[in-house]
């Protein structure tokens, strides 16, 4: 493992978000925690969708994967399994994430396996220049709903929760000390976790700014033990004045990995494959 | 149970049909038939005629066994075995001359309704008889295989040994015990209601160790032995069977099978577990292969060696999920978007669904791209005997994938190295010193985004380059009949069979050969330009509609324009028979 001075062994390249994107707030977050947490960077893989959170992994050093639209949580999951000692991070979009995989999401929420699956959540189709994205405000003018959106937006942390995810968190990337704090207990849950991470736009959303998110959040006092409250998450998740920020439910319960996998102890990625000729004659023979 | 002296016609291929409702046990009864005839020494294969249905709507199951390797059913019936008389109105048209009906019935009339000089229908109850000795209807499927058994001439002791591998572990001495009673008493029925004239005798021989088993079941196989340990996929017809012959056995080899969302999330998570360094696949058909389509392209931009096996079924859209065709050949030479390096195997017999499998699993890591096995219902779900195709070892191949000690030779460490095979080398996540970015966007060496026009063409040519590395070691085609012969066959996957056996029924009225196809792609443009050499007539013989094998062959090879070319199609949801063929042969070359 390198000597881990600063938070910096975690840096690749620098960043070429429009400045001021709420990215650069989850990519410094995501240091910190890292480094706080005595990570090394090649027990880490990243996963990105596509969408401005895809070139995540260009800018933070580890292992990456930069795959599909929407794909992130699947891609994400195969690593997992195989090899459960790495540190699987999705880093995904509200298009990504919620949009055209959300499916997975609620399969890998209702799987356990685990994942820390983030999700930079800022409210429109930014990479593709501006269209709505599933949780733009309802109203929302953009150049794909010139007359402003007629849906009500969509809360990726209700649904999650409902399909049994056993972390979910809400950070903002203008609160990088909360969002690590936030990243540090999502990768210490075992199981699988989501992170909603409210993250202004300065190019194509001029609604959800850094100004008006200071005016629409409430940050929990937290340290580390958690509620496991449903009511509690679900009165949170449903206040109409302000966004909750915080863990808003976790519970232990058993990973997939830990309820599938013949061996806990070597992973899959670590066997030493050979012909195991004798099992397959054994096996064979059944169809004589 | 005593077996008098055998007589009886002897004959040395016989086809018997069960027909009945979905639900009536058709499959199980053919199946234990196949298995017997299998130890009895003959080549036995089965073909379903099933509807997408799980009780109630016909359903008809051939055994044929014969004492040749045969691969195929052939058109005639000689014993029909009905669990309903509907099944028997619709098939008396296939019945042999000499052909015997055994319906388990009470409306005779519809018997009397088939009475001809060229077939005998025997009213031969099953249910009744079974609820009212075993009290439980199933037995009729037993009773079955016991009235059969007479029937045929055949000796006992295989069919206790059957029943006894079948059973015992499973379910114990008594279900054994009662099993055997109702064979014996089937048997006995057999004696009461079938005129001895009518009977058939088939005579034993050795069986030599053959195995009888589905290509699908012949591909999970292949994937134990090819060191697949990851396996993620979704239920379809008529490809479950892949998995759900793997899932209760990859533990013991130390590996997991996950049933998923969908065919979106199962070929991203076997590549998500190829690029962690685990040998992973998936498998699917029809709808679920258009959904892999997506991320199909993913594993050859990212360079991830990911095995998908496709059983086609009748297509567009839904088409008929439980019958055979070859629809989707060039879904998976051309699909996909963007042009990225892969291949595609075809095996022809179960064999080959077996050793394609194992080899996939190196090419695709020698390689580094994805590799489909790709195959048709009726080889994928029937049963046919094979040699035990067991060699004393094979390989296993990881191709340039480094080790942590070997990756210090690499430093500093570039996942998309340029190299001149185009292959470079791989390291899985967790190693340290070899960190880097697995890209869908294009990328250079590193494996950060480019947009650089020059990086771009290298990148391109070094992925494309991987084709010709790889070349040499891909199953080339297969030549049959008479290598000097002007009249030529093309085919590829089940259509091999019945092709086959047309030859052989030519053979004496046309010089012809035959070449099977075993690899798609990248085509085997050489050897099949050279096989074409001096041919007059070329007939490419597929289970589809608009000639996608002869469109391939068409794209990638000259042909001389001197040769008559004819393609034979075939769309309706069967394979072809070998009559068929042999019809069509004897129409277009005599």
């Amino acid at each position: 493992m390198p000597v881990a001075r600063s938070k910096d062994i975690f840096s690749r390249q620098k960043p070429t978000w429009c400045p001021g994107c709420g990215l650069y707030g989850l990519l410094d977050a995501m240091k910190r925690a890292a480094f706080s947490l005595e990570l090394d960077p090649a027990s880490i893989v990243i996963v990105t969708g596509i969408g401005c959170h895809g070139r995540f992994p260009n800018y933070f050093l580890s292992y990456g994967f930069h795959g599909l639209h929407g794909r992130v949580v699947p891609v994400a999951s195969g690593i997992k399994i195989v090899n459960p000692g790495l540190k699987v991070i999705g880093v995904s979009g509200d298009g990504d994430a919620y949009s055209i995989g959300l499916n997975h999401l609620l399969q890998a929420a209702r799987r356990n396996i685990g994942l820390l699956i983030i999700v930079v959540n800022n409210r429109v189709f930014a990479l593709t220049q501006g269209q709505a994205s599933p949780t733009s405000p309802r109203g929302f003018i953009s150049i794909s709903t010139p007359f402003g959106t007629v849906e009500p937006p969509l809360d990726g942390l209700k649904v999650a929760l409902g399909a049994g995810a056993t972390f979910i968190a809400r950070g903002f990337s203008g609160e990088v000390d909360h969002l690590a704090f936030l990243l540090k207990s999502g990768l210490k849950h075992q199981g699988f976790a989501l992170i909603d991470v409210l993250s202004p736009c300065v190019t194509y959303n001029k609604i959800n700014t850094y100004d008006w998110y200071r005016n629409h959040i409430e940050i929990l006092s937290q340290e580390d033990s958690f509620p496991a409250d449903l009511s509690l998450a679900w009165s949170w998740l449903n206040r109409e004045d302000k966004f909750v920020l915080g863990v808003l439910y976790a519970r232990p319960e058993k990973t997939l990995e830990e309820l599938v996998l013949p061996d806990r102890e070597k992973s899959i990625a670590e066997l030493e494959l050979k012909p195991e000729v004798e099992k397959v004659r054994l096996l064979m023979e059944k169809f004589k | 149970m005593e077996r008098e002296e055998q007589k009886g016609k002897r004959v040395e291929d016989i086809s018997i049909l069960i027909g009945g409702k979905a639900g009536d046990g058709v499959l199980f009864t053919g199946n234990i038939l196949a298995r017997l005839l299998k130890r009895y020494g003959w080549w036995s294969v089965t073909y379903r005629d099933f509807p997408s249905n799980i009780r109630g709507e016909g359903t008809q199951y051939v055994v044929r066994a014969a004492l040749k390797r045969i691969e195929n059913r052939r058109e005639g019936v000689d014993i029909l075995l009905a669990f309903d008389c509907e099944a028997i109105k619709k098939l008396a048209p296939r019945l042999n001359e000499g052909a015997l009906i055994l319906c388990d019935s009470a409306d005779d009339a519809a018997l009397k309704a088939l009475e001809s000089p060229k077939v005998a229908s025997v009213a031969f109850p099953l249910r009744q008889p079974a609820r009212e000795k075993f009290g439980q209807e199933l037995y009729k499927n037993m009773m079955a295989i016991g009235a059969l058994s007479y029937l045929l001439g055949l000796e006992i002791s295989p069919v206790e040994a059957l029943i006894k591998d079948l059973f015992l572990q499973r379910k114990g001495q008594n279900v054994v015990e009662l099993n055997l009673k109702a064979i014996d008493f089937g048997f006995e029925l057999g004696q009461k209601l079938i005129p001895a004239d009518r009977r058939w005798f088939l005579p034993r021989s050795n069986d030599d160790d053959r195995v009888i088993l589905m290509g699908d079941e012949a591909i999970a196989l292949g994937a134990l032995a090819g060191g697949c340990r990851f396996f993620a996929a979704y239920p379809i017809c008529p490809a479950s069977e892949i998995w759900q012959w793997l899932a209760p056995r990859i533990r013991e080899f130390g590996g997991v099978v996950l049933q998923v969302e969908d065919e979106l999330a199962a070929l991203n998570m076997a590549i998500g577990a190829a690029f962690a360094g685990a040998r992973a696949m998936t498998s699917t058909s029809g709808p679920g292969a258009s959904l892999m389509m997506e991320a199909f392209s993913l594993a050859g931009m990212t360079e991830v060696p990911v095995v998908i096996a496709h059983v086609q079924r009748v297509g567009p859209s839904t088409g008929l999920p439980t019958k055979t065709q070859q629809g989707d050949l060039l879904q998976w030479v051309f699909g996909s978007h963007g042009e990225f390096p892969r291949i595609v195997l075809a095996p022809g017999k179960v064999e080959e669904c077996f050793s394609f499998t194992v080899e996939a699993f190196n090419l695709a890591e020698k390689f580094q791209g994805p590799v489909v096995i790709l195959i048709d219902l009726d080889l994928g779900q029937n049963l046919r005997t094979a040699p035990f195709p067991l060699a004393e070892t094979w390989a296993i191949d990881r191709g340039k994938l480094l080790s942590a000690q070997e990756l210090a030779g690499h430093l500093p460490y570039k996942r998309y190295l340029i190299t001149e095979d185009g292959i470079s080398p791989r390291v899985i996540p967790g190693t340290p010193g070899g960190i880097h970015l697995a890209e869908s966007v294009e990328h250079d060496e590193t494996g950060l985004r480019s947009e650089d026009p020059r990086v771009r063409e290298k990148m391109m040519e070094k992925r494309m380059r991987k084709l010709s590395s790889i070349y040499p070691e891909l199953p080339s085609p297969r030549i049959y009949g008479q290598p000097e012969a002007q009249t030529a066959i093309i085919g590829v996957g089940s259509t091999r069979g019945p092709i086959l056996e047309a030859i052989n029924l030519l053979e004496k009225e046309i010089k012809i050969k035959f070449l099977q196809i075993r690899t798609l792609w990248p085509f085997p443009s050489r050897e099949v330009s050279e096989f074409l050499k001096g041919v007059q007539k070329l007939v490419v013989v597929e289970n589809n509609f608009t000639g996608q094998l002869l469109t391939l062959l068409r794209s990638q090879i000259n042909f001389d324009p001197e040769m008559k070319v004819e393609s034979l199609r075939k769309y309706s949801p069967d394979n072809f028979t070998p009559e068929e063929i042999y019809r069509s042969l004897k129409e277009i070359c005599l």
